[in-house]
This record gives C-alpha cells, structure tokens and sequence, in this order.
C-alpha cells in the first residue's frame, strides 16, 4: 500500500528527514510516533503528495507521490489534527460539499454522524460545535468517500474518555472493513491498542519498527511484584522467567503470607524513551 | 471538471453567509449607476458654475476605464478574501488533498470568477459608459480589467497570510488600476514610468484611441499574474 525508499527530504541546506525506508502493507494499522518536530507531519505531507522535492523514493497506492494526479486523492481520507471545516456552514452541509468533491460514490452523511454521536447536531453551525465535536466531524470527515487509505493525526486528541474509546472502535472497525491506516500520534497508549506496527521516528529518522508487543517484549522483561507483612509491608519484586528461582517468593506462597502480587511489563513509552533517548512532549 | 464546478458554486454558498462580501458583489451596479448619473450631473453644475466648455467631460474615458476595472477587483477581491478565510481555517490545505486538488482550487476560486468579472464588465460597459467605446474597446478594456483583477487577487493571496493583511494588502493593490490616469496627466515619456501597470496601457490606449497598446497590456498582465502564480503555488502546501 505505501512503500517508501531511501526517502530523503530538507526544508534547509539541512536533511529534515534522513533515507527513510519502510513499508505499510494493506489493510494494516501503522502508527508514527515521536515527539514534535520529529518530521512526522512532514513525512504524511510527502505521502501526500504535498511536498514533491524529496528524494528517494515514495509510492502510495503504486503511485509516485511527487508524479501524483488529481485521482490519486480518490482512495485516500485524511484526518489532520486541526479543524478543517466551514464554520459559518451546518455539519451536513460541510460533509455533503466535501463528499461532492470525489468521484467515488459517497457513504451516507446521516449515517456517518450518527456513527460518532452528532445525529441530534446535523444542522447546527461547527462554529457552535465544542473542540471534541469537530473533532469527531473532522474525523468523518475522512470516510466520506470511503477511501482505502486513512492518515489519521492524533484523533483522540481533545476527546473525552468516552468518545476516544468511540473513536478508537471505529478506528478498529474501519480496518475490519479492510482500510490501510496510517497513524500518527503521541498517544502511546493508543499506538499499542490500534496499531499492528509502529515506527518510531526522531529527528527525521526510524530509530524502531515492529509490533507494539515485540518492541515490548525484546527490550523488557516482564516483571512480578509482591508485598508481604513483616512487621509492616514489604515489597520485592523478581523477573517474571525466574519465578521458580526466587526463595523467599515460594517461602509466602507456602505460607500463604502475600498480601498482593502483580506482574508489570515495560509500557510503549518506556520502550521509546529507552531506546530514543527522547521522551515524547 | 465535477469538482471545480461544485467548489465554485460552493463559494458562491459561503459568500451568501457572509453580508460584507455578498454586499461587495452589488458595488459594480452600484459604481456603474453613480458613473452614468452622477458625474456627468456634476459636470453640468461645474459648468455651470465655472462658465467653462468642459470640466471633466475630457477625462469620461478614464470613468470607463475605472468602471472596467471596478468589477474585477471587486470579484476578484472576493475570491481572495474566501481564500484567505480558508487559508486561515486550514480548510484550502484540506481541499488540496481532495479530488479537486490544488490546481482545481485555483481555478475555482480565481479563473471562473474572473470568467465572471470579464462577462460582467462586457456586459455593463456597454450600459454605464461615458464615451462611444467601440465593441473593440469594451472587450480590450474587459480582457485587461479581468488580468488586473486577478493580479490583485494574486497580490492579495500572495502578500497576506490572514483575512486582516489581506484587508490592508487589498487597498494596497487596488492602486494599481490608477496607472491608467499617468498617460492623461503626465506627459510623455515620463508617464511610461508606469508602463508596467496594464492599467497604463488601457489609459494610453483610451487616450490615443489606439488598440495597439492591447498588445503591451495583455504581455505586462500575463508576466505578473505568471509570477504571482508561481509563487502562490510554491506557499499553498
């Protein structure tokens, strides 16, 4: 779906984004994470088709990005960070423009603001909409012509746990139905839910690409952490793969002496500044 | 093709929502009504009043002039003012990444409203003008109202990053249609120093009655509104 090679690419004299290579197969959910200005908006633009003076080599949909013609937009949805939409304009009439605007046939407009909630809210003004209702309007936004490829920004960003985990179904769901998505995000928590792979990108470069739980498992091991009474709480903890191994563990087992024990794995985040060196604000 | 048609009658939507720019839509009747009924009303009074042949009856042909330019700019400073309202929404970023792309943007919001403009003002010279313009001339002078209409809209987009620039850039441009008074009040060859304002060459050629000045007006238009759109092309990413 998207294969990228040697991809190189300067605002400057100096190369922002440093012989990139990767690929993102179909029908997978494919997250970027880094921290601002790490040259994940830039790479989506150059995916887009916005930036054509890279070097290298980006091809979307068999397409060359930089050689892309109007139609290259048919199978592709974008969800940018930022609002996109007429705010002196109704929900509906903001949908119905944008979908008019592809050749492909539409998806039902009622039907996709219902899928996010704003049924009861078609033909109000955006301009009256809170920051997390164009939030989910931008998102919808992106289905309207129902494309093949969605690049998401941050599309929890700015939601309520309630209509992120909205989100997030309809962002599992969209791949069920067989969409490539491209995620880009801070979120490392929605990274190691929604994406089947991720990269991590700082200052223009993958420093790490694979499933959220193989990057997990091959830089920590899981660990197990118990507390005990002993003249007041104790706690010690073991490697979860020499378990057997530790004494005292087996002793308040036998003894039936544990107060709690809990297994605790490196989280993606941890993952990321291990090996970036960098945290993600 | 589909798209371009539906983003044009879109921005037609957009300015019925907003009073000033639909109010600017009206100001091409408005200053053709105030030409043909006003001035030469107040010609008559300073006749009158100053016991001469002529005041300002030798200068009717620049009236026809600024008429030919004030539908354009106008038009044009409209499609420039959604744009910068898109711009300052994001929302022309996201429609360059549509099925009408950033080609099919330009076009609807500066080479159809600018088909507009010309046939407007083609059809409202003929109606408001103070001199016998020929067919000829009504067209050269609606042809070249139109380039300077758009170099405005350009100068507009290119200069202004907000709608607020763009209100001050706008005035700025617009200066650019007073070329056309250099060839009637400086003499030659100090008025060529504004031989590269098409608004020059419609002045020289209204005021030498010659259709040969088309040819440097339409060149001088062309070469602007070529750069103008290269650097707009270059700054909408």
């Amino acid at each position: 779906m998207i294969k990228v090679n040697n991809l190189t690419f300067s605002y400057t004299k100096k190369s922002f984004i440093r012989d990139l290579s990767f690929s993102v197969f179909e029908g997978e959910i494919f997250g970027f994470l880094g921290p601002s200005g790490a040259g994940k908006s830039t790479l989506q633009k150059i995916l887009l088709g916005m930036l054509p003076g890279y070097q290298g080599s980006a091809i979307v949909n068999g397409t060359e990005c930089r050689e892309h013609k109007s139609d290259f937009y048919e199978s592709i949805g974008v969800d940018f960070e930022f609002s996109t939409m007429y705010d002196k304009l109704s929900a509906k009439e903001n949908l119905l423009f944008f979908s008019s605007l592809y050749g492909r046939k539409s998806r039902s407009v009622d039907e996709l603001l219902r899928m996010v909630g704003l049924e009861n809210d078609t033909d109000k003004r955006v301009s009256d909409y809170s920051k997390g209702m164009k939030s989910r309007l931008n998102f919808i936004k992106a289905l309207v012509h129902d494309p093949k490829l969605l690049f998401l920004d941050e599309p929890t960003s700015g939601l309520d746990p309630t209509n992120s985990r909205l989100m997030k179904d309809i962002i599992l769901e969209e791949k069920k139905r067989g969409k490539t998505i491209l995620l880009t995000t801070h979120n490392m928590q929605d990274a190691a839910e929604l994406c089947d792979r991720v990269a991590f990108i700082v200052g223009g470069q993958i420093f790490a690409l694979d499933s959220p739980h193989n990057l997990i498992m091959s830089k920590g091991a899981a660990k197990v952490s118990y507390t005990w009474n002993d003249n007041g709480e104790q706690t010690a903890s073991c490697p979860l793969d020499r378990l057997s191994e530790d004494k005292l563990l087996n002793k308040l087992i036998a003894e039936n002496r544990l107060l709690s024990i809990h297994s605790s794995e490196p989280t993606l985040n941890d993952i990321f500044i291990e090996i970036t060196g960098r945290t993600l604000v | 093709m589909r798209a371009i048609c539906r983003s044009f009658l879109h921005m037609l939507k957009f300015i019925r929502h907003d009073m000033m720019l639909f109010a600017a839509l009206t100001a091409p009747v408005l200053a053709g009504m105030a030409i043909k009924f006003i001035v030469p009303f107040i010609e008559k009074s300073l006749i009158q009043f100053t016991g001469m042949n002529a005041v300002i009856s030798p200068y009717y042909g620049l009236f026809d002039i600024f008429f030919a330019s004030i539908s354009p700019a106008m038009f044009c400073y409209i499609s420039a003012m959604v744009m910068l309202e898109e711009h300052d929404d994001h929302i022309d970023r996201y429609l360059f990444i549509t099925g009408l792309g950033k080609n099919g943007y330009i076009i609807s919001r500066i080479v159809i409203p600018a088909l507009f403009a010309f046939v407007t003002t083609a059809v409202l010279l003929p109606i408001f003008r103070l001199t016998d313009l020929s067919a000829a001339q009504i067209i050269f002078l609606s042809l070249t109202g139109t380039l300077q209409g758009i170099i405005i809209a350009l100068l507009i987009a290119a200069l202004s990053s907000n709608k607020l620039e763009g209100m001050a850039v706008t005035k700025l441009s617009s200066l650019i249609i007073f070329g056309a008074a250099a060839p009637y009040f400086i003499s030659s060859p100090f008025c060529f120093c504004f031989s590269f304002l098409p608004s020059f060459w419609m002045g020289k050629s209204i005021y030498d009655n010659s259709l040969i000045y088309m040819v440097p007006s339409l060149f001088v238009g062309g070469i602007q509104i070529i750069i103008l759109q290269r650097k707009i092309m270059k700054s909408l990413i």
